[in-house]
This record gives C-alpha cells, structure tokens and sequence, in this order.
C-alpha cells in the first residue's frame, strides 16, 4: 500500500515538475528539468525514510515542487527582461500592427456612428418582400405613371384572383403636412390601403397601432428618408398627431430605409380603410401592388409578368407587373466585389513576389519564416478591414440615408484602398528584415551607375538590429534583378549597440 | 554589478549558506528553512547577477554512487565581496552557519 501511496505522489510530482517547466523558454528548459528532478531525488531521499508511506513527509515535497513554479515564473521573467533590452519596438512588426489597429478601431467606431451606415445596413435587413410586383396597365410603358383605377382595384379584390393572394392600392400626391401648429410644408402622401405596408413586408418601427385614442385616427408610416430631413430622427416620435392637408392621423412608425423605390417616391404613407380612399382619390387612378401566388410566379419572366386579371364582368383584362425589389447587394457584398478586383489588379501595381535571394549560407529559421508569413497575413487582414469600414466611412460621411451614389462611392473608395493598402503591405514586407521583421533602414547609395556593368549599384539599408543589410539594385539586371538579403554574422555585433550582450 | 551591492536578507542567507558549503539547492533550502519557491528563485538571480556561479557535478560521480548529479553553486570573487558587505548589514549572519571547508566538485 505504501509503495503505491508513494509511486503515485512520484507521478503526481513529476507532473507537476513537467507542467511549470512549460513556463521555462525552451533554450532552458532541459537544463532546468535536470535540475529539478535531480534536487526533487534527494528531496525524496531525506523525507521519505526506508520507503514508509508519510503524509506529512509527501506534503513537504508537494510544497517543494510548488516552489518550481515559482522558480520557473523567475527564469521567465529574466529571460523577458533580457529580451526587453533592446530597442525592439522601433519599427518592430508589433509597432506596425499596432498603428494599423488604432486605424482600424477608430474607422469601425467612425462607421458606427454614421446614420448612413446604419440606413445602408437596414436596406439589407429589411428587403422588400419577395414576389410583390407593381401593376400597370399592359398599354402602359411608364412605370411611374398610375394606370389602375380604384374602382378597378375593388373590382379585381372582389373576385378571387390565380395570381395574385394579396392587393394593395396607393395614390400619391402632394399635400401641406402640418409638423408643428406654426409650420407646416409640402409632401408627397400616399393614400394606400391598410395592407399596403404588410403586403410589401417591411416592418414598422415601432408601430403602435393600438393605442387608446387612436381608433378612429388613421395612421400615418414614414418613409426612413423623411423622418431623418423633417423629423430629425426622433425615436419617440411614434403617436404624435399630424395634419396631412385636412385630415388629422398619428405617426405610426418609420418604414426602414431600402434601396427599393416605388413610383412617386412617398414622404408619408397614410393608411385608410377602401371606403375613406374611395372617397379621396375619386376616379383618379394610382398604383396597385400584387403578392403573386405559386402560380403567378411561375408565370414571371425575368422581373416582369404579363397576365389577365379577373374582373366582376367576365372580360379578363391583361396586365402587365414588375417586381419591386431593390437593387442593393448591401457593404459586404461591395467590399467583397472590389477585394476581388483589387486583389486581381495587384500584380500590375507592384511586385507581390515574396522570394528573397541573398548571398550567404544563412537561411532564416523555420520559426522566423512562420513568423513573417503570419506577420504579412495579420497586416494583410488588418489593411483589408481598414478599406472595409473606412469605405463606408467614406461614403456615408455627408449622406445620412441609404444612396446609390453611396454605394459607388463606397466601391471606388473599397477598390483604392484595398488596392494600394495591399501593396503598401508587400512592400513593407519586403524591406521589413526576415530576422526581426523590423524596417531596415539608413538607405546608403552604394556605386555607379557606370559600375552596373561589373558588379552592381544600388541603395543599400541596415537592419537596426544588426541582422541584414538588404541591398536593392537601382537598374535591375540579368545577375541582379531583384532585392538582396546579405546575412550579417555574429562579427558585426559589436557595430550594434542595441544588440543583446 | 555595481560595486557594493545591496543584497536582501534571503539572498545574503543564500550567499552564506553556500559560503558554508551548502552548495546545493536542497541543502540550502534546509539550512536556511526557505521554501524552495524562495531559495531557487533568488539563486538564479544571485547567478544573472554573477555572484555564484553553478557546474554540474560529474557524471561519472554520480554513476558511481548510484544518483542523479547535482548541480552545484560557487561564490564568485564578486559574490565574497557581497558577502563581506552584507556581514556588516547583518552582523548574525555569520553565526547561523558556521563557514565549514566546501566540497570538492
């Protein structure tokens, strides 16, 4: 029993031991384990007496293998220290990550401040519905004139349609809406039908249509657009009365912003029941949106459809409908886009060869090479976010709302960064010394151009930290094309100060 | 190094412990009653600062005998001269351990 008391607090401290060697840098961890489990044998040898199994004697040497971790944090911290000595963070590769952070932080906290931004994402969000199409007559070309009557519009929601299951009439003109008892100004209403909104799917925020006096008020929903330039974005503007010409209705809600646009482009949408639009808009003809049925949308071609309509007399009159969906593929889909093309036009910018010849022996460790290429992935990552956020940045500065202009603002402004962002990142990668992945610096011209023809001229820059001096030819040639790495040995050490003793 | 350094009470204790001839990690931590996480630490430091200096013992030594060699830990010429200092700092410290003649290594 004892012996196996014992085995297994021998297994338990030499776990331990192995577990704090894992704080020890790797140069000196053997050397340190041999210590340990030397020091460890004779901890053993005077507490344990002939082999007899003793708590209080086991305890003691847990304490002693405790004090590994300890001893193990110090070696650590020695070693950081030493490491610290030099002027590491002079154009280190932790500085460059560093600044391209700070850039990146401050575009994504710019970005999400911006209304813009927000509106450009909603118009993703909150798509219009699909298969909702705008009817005009077949004899129309002009989508922006209406073409349906209201009479008509009833005629076709009595009778049960094939291919439509939803309907929805709108009359747009312009009316003084009355903000305020002082001021009021002209905007473009929408009469529409109660289902208007429901049937295209967009949600109203926040649509409080049941409050207590508001029965017998219509409602009034509006547009993203407006609610920024007249209302100033107020959130708490739902329930507040406005007179829009001489009907008094309550706000609703806002509509989210959306790169879809309906003929006539409504400020204000003011829902009323059939027998009150009947009364308004008279014989006047507007608009009519559909939901298509299975069948209705089997018929589509494309964004359109022709198809006949089912009226109380028997005559089926032929329509003509475009879908109404709207055009934005939203940020993600841009930046993508101009990523693609930046990527594609890169080469003919600059050189994104990563090769490096030198003409000494010495080749950078496995462990240098992974720590450049995570270096130039990292920074490549980093540049591409930045051109992300500091596009819409860019687009969405001066335009509160979703726009197309925008959007092309914020391709163009994707495609440049992304464009030149990635080539400053080869570029600085390839004068950044494989050693230290710090800057080389100190450009000395070395020759004539006259001496191309014999040797080679050129600038010549030094690693700061004594590792490289990187030679670039001025006239690049059949035998020295390309930039140089010439490894510096352990003789010139002494030249760099800020070298580790 | 500076020329006279000051040297915490742990470290000069370590300094006369080996001085003593208590040379190794163990033997040290048994003399002075310092927990290990205490003594191995402050030895390092006492090495980084040049005032022991460690040599593993042989390996033939210890084959011998039947055990793991150890490592063990030399005053260095800086070492005695912190040592002295540190005498006059704390003028018991001489008398926890008395010098004995140190193992040949």
């Amino acid at each position: 029993m004892s012996l196996l008391l014992n085995s297994t607090f021998c297994v338990l401290q030499r776990c331990m031991l192995r577990a704090a060697s894992l704080l020890v840098p790797g140069c000196q961890r053997e050397e340190w384990m041999l210590e340990w489990r030397s020091e460890l044998y004779y901890a053993c040898k005077s507490l344990i007496s002939d082999g007899e199994f003793s708590w209080k004697a086991q305890g003691e040497i847990l304490a002693f293998c405790f004090g590994s971790f300890r001893d193990a944090l110090c070696l650590r911290r020695q070693f950081r220290d030493v490491g610290t000595t030099t002027p590491r963070v002079h154009s280190s590769a932790m500085q460059c990550l560093l600044w391209l952070s700070t850039v990146l932080a401050l575009c994504a906290i710019l970005s999400r401040l911006l209304p813009g931004v927000h509106a450009e994402y909603d118009t993703v969000r909150h798509p219009v519905r699909p298969n909702v199409i705008l009817i005009q007559g077949a004899d129309s070309n002009d989508q922006r004139e209406p073409a349906v009557s209201f009479a008509q519009f009833r005629d076709w929601k009595t009778n049960r349609q094939r291919y439509f299951d939803g309907l929805a009439f709108y009359r747009s003109t312009t009316e003084s809406v009355s903000l305020s008892k002082t001021h009021s100004s002209p905007f473009k209403v929408a009469v529409a039908s109660l289902n208007a909104i429901s049937l295209l799917g967009l949600p109203v925020q926040p649509f409080n249509t049941q409050t207590e006096d508001s029965e017998d008020i219509p409602q009034v929903v509006l547009s993203y657009e407006t609610w920024v330039r007249s209302f100033g974005s107020d959130s708490h503007i739902a329930g507040r009365p406005i007179h829009v010409g001489k009907i008094t209705a309550r706000i609703a809600g806002v509509l989210p912003c959306g790169s879809w646009r309906l003929p006539a482009s409504p400020d204000l949408w003011l829902l009323a029941p059939d027998s009150q639009i009947a009364l308004m808009v008279k014989d006047r003809p507007g608009y009519v949106l559909a939901h298509l049925t299975p069948l209705g949308q089997a018929s589509m071609t494309s964004d359109s459809i022709s198809i006949a309509v089912r009226g109380a007399s028997d005559n089926e009159p032929s329509i003509f409908g475009v879908l109404c969906s709207g055009c934005s593929q939203g940020p993600w889909q841009i930046y993508l886009f101009a990523l693609v093309l930046a990527v594609l036009a890169l080469p003919a910018v600059t050189s994104v060869s990563m090769s490096e010849s030198n003409f000494s022996s010495h080749h950078p460790s496995r462990r240098q090479n992974i720590s450049r290429w995570l270096f130039l992935a990292a920074k490549l990552t980093v540049v591409s976010a930045i051109a992300y956020f500091a596009s819409l940045d860019i687009a969405y500065c001066n335009t509160d709302t979703y726009s197309e202009t925008a959007e092309l603002v914020q391709f163009i402004a994707d495609f440049s960064i992304c464009l030149f962002g990635l080539r400053w990142a080869l570029m600085d990668q390839q004068n950044r010394c494989p050693v230290c992945l710090r800057r080389v610096t100190h450009p000395a011209r070395v020759g004539i151009v006259s001496q191309t023809f014999l040797g080679w001229n050129g600038t010549e820059m030094m690693c700061i930290g004594g590792h490289t001096l990187l030679h670039v030819p001025a006239l690049p040639t059949s035998w020295f094309g390309a930039q140089r790495w010439l490894y510096l040995d352990t003789s010139w050490e002494f030249l760099f100060a800020d070298l580790p003793s | 190094m500076a020329a006279d350094p000051k040297l915490s009470h742990t470290s000069a204790m370590i300094l006369q412990a080996i001085h003593a001839g208590f040379i190794y990690g163990f033997s040290i931590m048994e003399m002075t009653g310092l927990p290990s996480g205490t003594v191995y630490p402050a030895m390092r430091r006492l090495e980084r600062d040049e005032l022991i200096r460690s040599q593993w013992e042989r390996q033939s030594i210890a084959d011998n005998e039947q055990r793991p060699p150890r490592k063990y830990y030399k005053l260095t010429a800086g070492g005695k001269m912190a040592l002295e200092s540190s005498r006059k700092r704390y003028p018991l410290l001489e008398r926890l351990f008395p010098a004995e003649e140190v193992k040949s290594v």
